[in-house]
């Protein structure tokens, strides 16, 4: 009846792995109590699998007046546990070893009191030579009074490698049994026996009906394929076949590892409902060189480099027009009425020029909201956990990152009242080009007011012919001042475009570099870690 | 401007949301954010909102305690409670107090005739422990007995009415006298002492009264003083009763004098027999008393010594507890007030029946009209407070509250209701258990007729199946008792199968049918009705599914059942007697103070005494000794029914309540009582359950304003430290102020020259600004939303869920604070160009450009400096110190209000979540109390 095959999985030992992974990986993203579950069976299939591989523990479960232990006897065939009338009769656990040797440690590991264990040597009674290996166990039962303060039996279910739940006609349907015990046995086909004890009770026909309503039960239960073995200790029947069911386990020593097998199932499903495998594992597990260049463009737009650059530029050219321009204009503008001179704001001005002394600084709004949006666009199709978690991640240095960017950039920051050497270079030109103009205007007048007044040695002055060609010499000197002027200004722009270009990819590189260790990293670390719950995950369910 | 202003500002969207007031315009100083000032202010409004509900809280605490305030107000009070609540136990207190008094038992009757049948009830009950070593326990007739032993004390007088009294008793075959009577005479027999206690013990009658065997015989002596002893006080101690609570040593002795009972060996039905000669002389005396109705109650015993008292013998030969009733009538208002006196009596719950039953002392069977309406207007109240509770939020124990709600509806409609408008309708006996337990099958041989599917299949009975005489049966097809549920002649699920379990009989039918027996929502609502001269009138018989099955629908309809009971017939197995769920229902019926008969069936004869034993010794434990109990032995079951031998005395039983209508009426009103005594527990703890429901709601609203807040004063602080002055906007402006554009935008007044484009410069200058403040406020938001979620999620699991999709502002949050900056921009440099006009000297001489001053403007407002640097001089020469400061309070406030309406936008979303969840309605939670108490004032 117990022919239950189980498809071949892969090694236990690979998926205990996996689950170990899980539950370290799990922490504080995963529920505690699904946490200590899974530790608490890492335990047990721990110290199961250390203890002796030759023993297969096989316990009686059931409601209190079943006859789980009239049937341990009948399978004992001793009076080794007390039956009776009272309810509840059997408050401690009972174990009968059909080969004792080294069974010990696993009784130990069981916690059955050593007055409680009795052993059936096999070789005395031939016809339990199949059941070498068996530790039988009589629990008390789960759902008397006695039993909310008692959990022995509840541990010990867990414990069993297989679980003979006892049943009898008048409580095979108690919400006892079911709603706490049978609801979770999917999966555990293999290692567990329903036995409908006290089949005595019933007329054929009727032990017909009622297993076939049993039966149904079960099935709506989620139990796939129950095996249902009708027992009755009072006239023997079912006894041995139970027996040859339980020796059919016995024999073939996988039934520990089944039952491990099926727990851990069991508790990856749950696992799965919890955060199911999904799409997760197509989720980043890095940041990519995209998303490194938006975070790098919205910081730098936290940092203003573009607005820099502009600044740069502009306030270059403006500047320049004071250095390289031609000068005339500029003396001309000062004797326009000057708006804060009329408001007694002289000094304004001043200050007005320091501003632009002023340094490269990021706003921390912007930052937040630049590592915000990274995180958002990573985690938007995670687990609401993970992506809680990958938001901390991101945000886990924010308060000294805008600190950190402010001082990086501010030594590459130019100085936007610098004065460049060439512009001294040009200034002086243009005052030559002046002194020229000047000296024009000086022979000009000599030559028209004093022509003949003039020392020999300076005739040349006095001389008429020359006054045109000093004429035009003026003019020209003019118009190479202009066009030395707008050149320069020229060169001026084209400077400051390539020094914003050279500066905008050094802020960038900064930029970068900064966010790099401030921002992907700790983020990455936690997309690996999310990668590495779920491909754990995925090789526990494989 | 101002009405610009005005519109701009405020309007905090939500009458629910939490608004941020504006700042108030305080503004001396131009950096206008004063943050610390402001803020503080503008959370006030809202605190006043969030403390209002506080107060609620703390009420219904105290209102917990007492259970049921007595007075509205009171509900802090705890005396009240402590007085209805001391009730209940009284009986245990004086039973202890009375061994003290020890008088003798001869004096003490004479007392007693007051107090002395309270005592013997609590002394009854106490016995019930002990009695575990006798196997006696189940003889119905014990009841009898006891009420008779009570009377002894004024038994002298009365022995004549006793038989009088009895009357409806005598009809019933000598059986039911008989047993009530075995175990008095049986006292009788030993030292005049140790009848006095059985006599205490006959009062709580269902108890083991009867189980009194030889073996114990030995220690009545001893037992009969303490009893003797208690009833004495018992008067005096009244008072004190209710503090006491000794009540767990006092127990042992009498125990100790249920022992003496058991002189009277197992009083099967056979004993009955027997006795009921020698108990006459006994339950003569409890005629007196009205002996009768105390044997049906324990606790009426109380009443009768009132009675005795004041009453005397005239009421004797009405029902005990009515009489007890008109002594009461006084105090009746004040129930618990009257005092320890009246509180003992109506420990069982007739209390509150009782004054009013004074009303009615010849025949008090029905309830005196005005206390019916009374009753039913407060219980119409309470059933309207009851309806109109929701509870929305998915808290833990929601759950069960929600249940409590639709238990509570269901029994008001079904059971109280129709019980208080007509309490002389036949009494309605549930019989539940577990499944398995035999239940169908005993209903089935009680009627003598297939009445009910028994079978082998678990569970058997899906839809509930009332008994009763053809007389009663128009009362239970038309009356309002169980009223909702739906008449049938048939289960749904199909014929009823007969099924023999132990004689296999039709089996194949019962696998045909066998779909129909556990049928999920079968029998939900549903009542099958069947009427058989078997049963006597009087009494209805319902038998109800399981309440341990695997099919959980069965639980609600037994317990729904339960609820509308005025009897429980408790069955369960020799295999089951220890299972949970069976004594997880028992604890039920005792806090409830349901009356209750346990039967204990398919004992193997050989195993009887072990099990009984046992089994008694557990309901001893459990303070449940003095039950009535049956047992039936594992036998044959045939065609669906037990052999007629077996159910004997439950016939009987059943019987003596159809003929004693006295005593039923009592047992009716005991029940009922003592619903409404558990309404004392049931309506505070839904309306607690209700406020915590309110209170979690507040608190969730008060993370949402925090959260809100805590960004607005972030922003504010942004604001003030100058913050936003980084990044693009510092290069902006420095741009701007080295290009010379801010130069250019000063102008000495020159005609023509005034419209100017604005340059490129300033307009990203200006958009630079917006982005600025754009990416504080949606930093702000993330923030708060995140804190929100967290909160929340902190707070509670539900928490958690409620703000699954919240945790980030909305979609288009950063579009509507951008057009909120813009706008508030444009409203800004309209401000400037109408109220800037000052400074006439100034004016005459410079013109400026009002967008490239709205933005030096912003500048000066943000740049953290009080009222230093270049923007701050510029403007403040521009325009003068007085225009300066009113535009920048218009314009903070202006700003405020607009991130306000956004961030209460974003609130709305939370507070809508919380609405989606339902809204309770905290002032349901008051009128429940104020019910409870009207139900308590109309008792």
């Amino acid at each position: 009846m117990t022919t239950t095959t189980t498809t071949p999985r892969p090694g236990l030992a690979s998926r205990l792995t996996a689950l170990t992974k899980v539950v370290e990986l799990g922490q504080g993203r995963l529920d505690q109590k699904l946490l200590d579950d899974a530790t608490a069976l890492l335990q047990r299939a721990g110290e199961r699998l250390k203890l002796s591989p030759d023993h297969t523990v096989v316990a009686l479960a059931g409601g209190t007046g079943s006859g789980k232990s009239s049937l341990f006897n009948a399978i004992s065939g001793l009076e080794l546990s007390p039956t009776g009338v009272r309810r509840p009769t059997t408050g401690r656990t009972h174990a009968c070893v059909w080969g004792l040797e080294g069974s010990a440690p696993l009784l130990d590991w069981l916690r059955v009191q050593s007055r409680h264990r009795f052993s059936r040597v096999s070789a005395l009674d031939k016809g339990d030579t199949q059941l070498n290996g068996l530790i039988l166990l009589d629990l008390p039962d789960h759902d008397s009074i006695r039993a909310l303060a008692d959990t022995e039996a509840d541990r010990l279910i867990g414990q069993a490698d297989l679980v003979v739940w006892v049943l009898d006609p008048q409580k095979y349907a108690d919400a006892s049994t079911h709603r706490r015990y049978v609801t979770e046995l999917a999966g555990h086909d293999a290692v567990t026996v329903f036995a409908l004890n006290q089949a005595d009770k019933l007329a054929t026909e009727e032990l017909a009906e009622l297993l076939i309503d049993l039966n149904d039960l079960l099935r709506r239960e989620g139990v796939e394929h129950p095996s249902v073995v009708p027992t009755s200790p009072v006239t023997g029947r079912g006894i041995e076949s139970l027996k040859s069911v339980i020796a059919t386990a016995v024999a073939r020593r996988r039934a520990a590892i089944q039952k491990l097998e099926a727990d851990l199932h069991r508790l990856e499903q749950r696992i799965a409902e919890v955060m199911p495998l999904g799409e997760a594992l197509s989720a980043p597990s890095a940041v990519d060189e995209a998303r490194r260049m938006g975070l790098t463009d919205a910081l730098c737009d936290a940092v203003g480099v573009p607005a820099v650059g502009d600044a740069l530029e502009n306030v270059y050219a403006e500047r320049s027009a004071r250095w390289v321009g031609w000068p005339y204009p500029r003396w001309a503008g000062r004797f326009r009425a000057d708006p804060l001179k009329s408001l007694r704001l002289d000094d304004v001005r001043q200050e007005i020029r320091g501003i632009t002394t002023g340094s490269v600084s990021a706003q921390s709004a912007e930052v937040a909201n630049a590592v915000h949006a990274l995180a958002d666009g990573l985690s938007m199709s995670m687990h609401p956990v993970w992506r809680t978690a990958v938001h901390r991640a991101a945000r886990s240095k924010a308060k000294q990152l805008p600190k950190a960017l402010t001082e990086d950039l501010a030594e590459v920051a130019p100085r936007l009242d610098r004065v460049p050497g060439w512009w001294w270079a040009l200034k002086v030109w243009q005052y030559v080009l002046v002194a020229m103009f000047l000296a024009g205007v000086v022979w000009l007048a000599a030559g028209l007011l004093v022509p003949g007044s003039l020392p020999p040695s300076l005739e040349l002055l006095g001389d008429s012919a020359t006054l045109p060609w000093v004429g035009l010499m003026m003019a020209s000197v003019l118009g190479l001042g202009a066009l030395s002027g707008i050149a320069s200004r020229n060169f001026v722009e084209l400077g400051a475009s390539r020094e914003r270009e050279r500066l905008e990819r050094e802020m960038r590189r900064r930029v970068a570099a900064v966010s790099a260790t401030m921002v992907v990293e700790p983020v990455e670390r936690e997309l690996t870690r999310h990668h590495a719950f779920y491909t754990a995950l995925r090789d526990l369910s494989s | 401007m101002n009405t610009a202003m005005d519109d701009g500002q405020p309007e905090s969207p939500g009458e629910q949301t939490l608004s941020f007031p504006p700042v108030r315009d305080d503004d001396d100083t131009f950096d206008a954010f004063t943050p610390a000032g402001d803020t503080r202010k503008s959370p006030q409004p809202h605190t006043p909102k969030q403390r209002a509900p506080e107060p609620r809280p703390s009420e219904p605490r105290a209102s917990e305690e007492p259970r049921a305030a007595e007075e509205p107000r009171a509900f802090g009070e705890p005396r009240a409670f402590g007085e209805s609540g001391a009730a209940e136990e009284p009986r245990v207190s004086e039973a202890s107090g009375a061994p003290g008094d020890g008088r003798a038992p001869e004096e003490a009757r004479e007392p007693l005739p007051k107090r002395s049948g309270t005592r013997p009830g609590r002394v009854a009950r106490d016995n019930p422990g002990e009695p575990a070593d006798h196997l006696d326990f189940f003889t119905p007739r014990t009841p009898v007995t006891p009420p008779t032993s009570r009377p002894e004390p004024k038994a002298p007088a009365p022995t004549g009415p006793a038989p009088a009294a009895t009357p409806a008793a005598v009809p019933a075959p000598t059986d039911a006298p008989a047993p009530a009577d075995a175990p008095l005479s049986t006292d009788a027999p030993g030292p005049a002492v140790v009848a006095a206690p059985t006599a205490t013990g006959g009062p709580s009658l269902f108890t083991k009264p009867a189980s009194p065997s030889a073996p114990l015989t030995d220690e009545p002596p001893a037992d009969p003083e303490p009893p003797a002893d208690p009833e004495p006080p018992a008067d005096q101690e009244q008072p004190p009763a209710f503090g006491d609570e000794t009540p767990s040593d006092t127990e042992q002795p009498a125990t100790a004098a249920t022992d003496a009972g058991e002189t009277e060996p197992e009083l099967t039905s056979d004993a009955p027999a027997a006795d009921p000669s020698p108990a006459d002389p006994s339950p003569a005396d409890p005629p007196t008393d009205e002996p009768e109705p105390r044997a049906e109650a324990g606790d009426p015993d109380e009443t009768p010594q009132e009675k005795p008292a004041s009453a005397t013998p005239a009421d004797e030969s009405t029902p005990d507890g009515e009489s007890t009733l008109d002594e009461d009538p006084p105090p009746a208002d004040t129930d618990t007030d009257t005092g320890a006196e009246t509180n003992t009596d109506t420990e069982t719950g007739t209390g509150a029946a009782s004054p009013q039953d004074g009303g009615d002392p010849p025949r008090a069977e029905a309830l005196p009209p005005e206390l019916v309406e009374a009753l039913t207007t407060a219980l119409d109240q309470l059933r309207e407070s009851v309806a109109d509770v929701r509870l929305g939020l998915d808290l833990p124990g929601v759950k069960e509250a929600r249940q409590a709600r639709l238990d509570l509806l269901a029994q008001l409609d079904d059971y109280v209701l129709p019980r208080v408008r007509t309490s002389t309708a036949p009494a309605l006996i549930v019989v539940a258990g577990s499944t398995g337990a035999g239940k169908s099958t005993l209903v089935n041989s009680l009627a003598e007729r297939n009445v009910s599917r028994t079978g082998i299949r678990r569970p058997t009975t899906g839809t509930p199946v009332l008994v009763c005489h053809p007389d009663d049966r128009e009362w239970f097809a038309e009356g309002e008792l169980l009223g909702t549920l739906q008449r049938l002649d048939q289960p749904t699920p199909g014929p009823i199968v007969p099924t023999g379990a132990g004689a296999g009989a039709g089996i194949g039918a019962g696998i045909g049918a066998g779909a129909g027996t556990g049928g999920p929502g079968t029998g939900m609502n549903g009542l099958v009705l069947v009427s058989t001269e078997k049963l006597p009138q009087g009494v209805a018989l319902l038998d109800t599914p399981d309440i341990d099955s695997v099919v959980e629908e069965h639980h609600e309809i037994a317990h729904r059942m339960l609820d509308a009971a005025d009897l429980w017939i408790f069955v369960t197995t020799a295999a089951r007697y220890a299972d949970a769920p069976a004594w997880s229902l028992l604890k039920l019926a005792k806090e409830r103070g349901a009356r209750l008969a346990i039967v204990l069936s398919r004992v193997q004869r050989k195993s009887v005494d072990v099990v009984l034993k046992h089994f008694v010794r557990m309901l001893t434990e459990y303070g449940m000794g003095e039950i009535d109990r049956f047992v039936i032995h594992e036998s044959t079951v045939t065609d669906g029914r037990l052999p007629d031998s077996e159910v004997t005395d439950l016939r009987l039983w059943l019987a003596e309540l159809s003929v004693d209508e006295e005593r039923r009426a009592q047992a009716v009103r005991e029940t009922l009582n003592g619903v409404l005594n558990s309404f004392r527990i049931r309506v505070p703890a839904l309306a607690k359950h209700l406020e915590a429901q309110v209170a979690f709601r507040a608190e969730l609203r008060k993370d949402v304003e925090a959260a809100f807040f805590g960004a607005l004063s972030d922003i504010d602080k942004a604001a003030k430290s100058g913050s936003l002055l980084h990044g693009e906007v510092l290069a902006r402006w420095q741009e701007f102020a080295g290009s010379g554009d801010l130069m250019r935008s000063l102008q000495l007044r020159r005609r023509g020259r005034s419209a100017r484009q604005a340059p490129e410069r300033v307009i990203a200058f200006k958009a630079a600004i917006r982005a600025g403040l754009e990416s504080v406020i949606v930093a702000a938001a993330n923030r708060a939303t995140e804190e929100v979620v967290a909160r929340w999620r902190h707070r509670a699991e539900l928490g958690g869920k409620l703000g699954e999709r919240l945790d980030r502002p909305s979609d288009d949050f950063v579009r509507n604070a951008g057009r909120a900056i813009a706008s508030w921009q444009d409203h800004l440099s309209e401000l400037v160009r109408t109220e800037g006009v000052a400074k006439r000297s100034v004016s005459k001489v410079v013109s400026f450009d009002p967008d490239s001053l709205s933005l030096i403007f912003t500048v000066a407002m943000f740049s953290g400096a009080n009222g230093e640097g270049v923007p701050h001089r510029l403007v403040n020469a521009l325009l003068g110190a007085e225009s300066l400061r009113g535009i920048g309070a218009k314009a903070l406030s202006d700003l405020r209000a607009r991130i306000s309406m956004l961030f209460d936008e974003e609130a709305m979303r939370y507070v809508q979540a919380l609405d989606s969840a339902g809204v309770p309605d905290e002032s349901v939670a008051t009128r429940l109390y104020q019910a409870a108490y009207n139900l308590e004032v109309a008792r």
